[in-house]
């Protein structure tokens, strides 16, 4: 941060001797506007000689500062962003201290959107992806600006483990770098942490389906080694036991297998959730009570029922009766959701 | 006796809004026009729109809009549309044309705004906005909100074709592009994302719902609704809930709640759980909370309300799910396109 910076926080713009030659632009406003904000003066003094130096495209390291200023108390001005992206690199403005500066933003707007995007033009201009295509994945993930990246992301996650716009810039990193293999090891970290973390889930769907593959909507369901479909299987049900009512394991495995391994859902899960409800003890009772328990057997059995036409009518009939029961005892509240779900298991379809 | 809205301190706080927004929202400074679209579609969910912003007030915050529209200047016609608010400087005033930019959100509110103080967008350049949409489309079909940015998302996309419906014009918009946009966004528990692998969200439910139901293709992308509304239903705990396991929030009563009308499922919903919880966080000097005892804002009244509306059709009028507008504004709207 350069002095100018220190200064301006107490001295008005218009009374520095830096700002002489630059005539600031007021905000013209008809009379009675609507939603007027209370503009501080400090404001009004900063934005009048932003307006300017914008108007002329001034490039220059007080311009450079007086962004990061509007920036700091006005992050949603959509057009200063893409100034100072411009300031940066006409500047030759130095990437750690700009990241450092973006870190500083970070902290104290935690869910603006136009601080990650310029982060990623940030780093796509520091790191060509093609300049580093041949490192191993343990090579790149010790590469300095990666790790830093890695280090960003975790650290707001850290602050708040839900952060939507730093685990999807974790998509971007790993997807844009390929480092597939320690993303992984850092949801099951976080899942350790807190099994019901949704984003952590998510990611996951991320990391074995993601892979690589440029998604499109007319491409089938790619679909899931049986290997990874049983180990993915295993992971979900150790999940399940730690909280049985947490809608994550849950609708991610069911997700998952009704996608890219749906046999699985009928051949393997089933037999081992009905297992674990039936066990017999304090903790199956809990297990067999819970709406998720239920409304994962309505799936299951209506996938298994469109794939053996010829068991169809009896494996609907269980499920009818799971709506059932979870209207009356299980997820009462939604009861006119599970009637509605119950009219749909048809053969029809 | 159930227990009603308090109309009468809504109506005055959001009046209060459109007067003067207090100095800490400077945060908000780019999107005036936005809470300007907020504060009276609220009014409009309470029935007091007329009452509060009466006709001999509505030509000055008329002008106020439409000195936000950016007027064409050399070089500028992918920045044109509306603005968020006046915070840019006198059109005139620069040669640097990305520094005055329009903005597809900013588009989307101001037409809302001018529709519901009574305007019939006379006004409006048309042929720059949709020439605007056209650049904004990007390869995958998705939309970025002015030119010079990365971000992209289904917000947008809604704006876009908000935009094209309110003007009765989709030429600006490649729809099937759209529609295969959003297609890849439906993820693997039935909920919808930003973008492919991420995080099933409310909002984005709403701009993806409301944008194929704009389109016309929502059968086409969910042919069987049932996942989707599966997951709208499970987000349901007393009050919405935006994400898995995030605690409820009242705007989702509006993103989520309009959703599942517009997939037709409002007769699956416990509508007296969501009222319930707005009624909770209803501020005792007006306007409606985030979450239970907290400070009331605009957004979240405005949505907490309309959310609260289709849950209780005899208490307010009815809003229009896919447009943040009284159904009465998009029925003029259809009958002036049907007598085109």
């Amino acid at each position: 941060m350069s002095d100018s910076d220190s200064n301006s926080l107490n001295v008005p713009l218009k009374e520095q001797e830096e700002w002489e030659d630059v005539t600031p632009i007021p905000q013209e406003e008809e009379a009675n506007t609507v939603c007027p904000i209370a503009y501080t003066d400090e404001y009004s003094d900063m934005m009048g000689y932003l307006r300017a130096v914008m108007a002329k495209c001034e490039v220059s390291q007080r311009a450079l500062d007086l962004t990061g200023r509007v920036i700091k108390v006005n992050p949603g001005h959509y057009t200063v962003w893409m100034y100072r992206k411009k300031l940066v690199e006409e500047l030759g403005t130095d990437s750690e201290s700009e990241l450092d500066w973006v870190t500083e933003i970070s902290e104290i707007h935690h869910k603006n959107y136009q601080l990650w995007h310029y982060r990623e033009a940030l780093i796509s201009r520091l790191l060509d992806p093609k300049t580093v295509e041949d490192l191993t994945q343990d090579q790149l993930v010790g590469h300095p600006a990666i790790r830093r990246e890695l280090l960003f992301a975790s650290n707001a996650i850290d602050g708040d483990s839900k952060n939507f716009h730093a685990w999807s810039y974790r998509q971007w990193i790993v997807r844009t770098y390929g480092i597939w293999d320690q993303e992984l090891v850092f949801i099951e970290t976080m899942i350790n942490e807190d099994v019901r973390n949704n984003s952590a889930w998510n990611q996951r769907y991320f990391v074995l389906i993601g892979d690589g593959r440029g998604k499109s909507a007319s491409e089938p369901e790619p679909p899931l080694e049986d290997s990874l479909a049983d180990r993915e299987i295993d992971y979900s049900i150790e999940k399940i036991i730690l909280a049985p009512n947490n809608e994550c394991p849950w609708s991610y495995i069911t997700g998952l297998l009704l996608r890219h391994a749906p046999k699985k859902l009928y051949t393997t899960l089933l037999p081992k959730i009905q297992e674990l409800a039936a066990a017999g003890s304090d903790y199956a009772a809990c297990i067999a009570s819970t709406a998720m328990y239920w409304s994962t057997l309505v799936d299951i059995y209506e996938c298994q029922a469109k794939a053996l036409p010829d068991q169809a009518s009896a494996l609907l009939d269980i499920a009818r009766d799971a709506c059932d029961l979870l209207a009356s005892d299980h997820d009462p509240m939604r009861n006119r959701y599970w009637d509605f779900r119950k009219s749909q298991l048809t053969m029809s379809k | 006796m159930a227990p009603t809205l308090s109309v009468d301190k809504h109506a005055r706080y959001f009046k209060h809004c459109l007067t003067m927004l207090p100095a800490k929202t400077v945060s908000l400074d780019a999107t005036r026009m936005t809470l300007t679209h907020i504060c009276l579609a609220g009014l409009a969910a309470l029935g007091r729109l007329d009452e509060m912003v009466p006709d001999n007030k509505r030509g000055e915050m008329v002008e106020w809009i439409y000195a936000q529209q950016i007027p064409a200047a050399p070089g500028n016609a992918a920045y044109r549309g509306f603005r968020g608010g006046s915070l840019f400087g006198p059109h005139g005033a620069c040669e640097n044309v990305a520094a005055n930019s329009g903005n597809v959100a900013a588009t989307y509110s101001a037409l809302c705004a001018l529709l519901l103080l009574g305007d019939d967008l006379s006004r409006v350049d048309r042929k720059a906005i949709v020439y605007v949409l056209r650049q904004l489309q990007q390869p995958s079909g998705s939309f970025v909100p002015h030119p010079g940015t990365t971000e992209r998302d289904p917000r947008f996309i809604f704006c876009a074709c908000a935009t094209s419906y309110i003007l009765d014009d989709w030429s600006g918009i490649d729809r099937d592009a759209a529609t295969r946009y959003i297609k890849s966004c439906v993820n693997f528990d039935g909920g919808m994302t930003q973008a492919p692998f991420q995080e099933s969200h409310g909002g984005h439910l709403y701009c993806c719902v409301a944008s194929l139901s704009l389109m016309g293709t929502l059968d086409a992308v969910l042919p069987d609704r049932s996942r989707t509304l599966r997951w709208a239903m499970l987000h349901q705990n007393g009050g919405y809930q935006g994400r898995t396991n995030k605690a409820p929030d009242t705007c989702y009563s509006f993103w989520i709640g309009a959703s599942v009308e517009m997939l037709g499922g409002h007769a699956l919903l416990n509508t007296d759980e969501v009222a319930s919880f707005i009624h909770k966080c209803e501020s005792a000097y007006g306007g409606v909370s985030k979450v239970p005892d907290a400070n009331p804002d605009p957004l979240h009244s405005a949505l907490g309300i309309a959310g609260y509306g289709f849950c209780r059709p005899s208490e307010l009028p009815r809003m229009s799910p896919e447009l943040l507008l009284p159904e009465s504004v998009v029925q003029g709207l259809r009958s002036k396109c049907a007598a085109k």
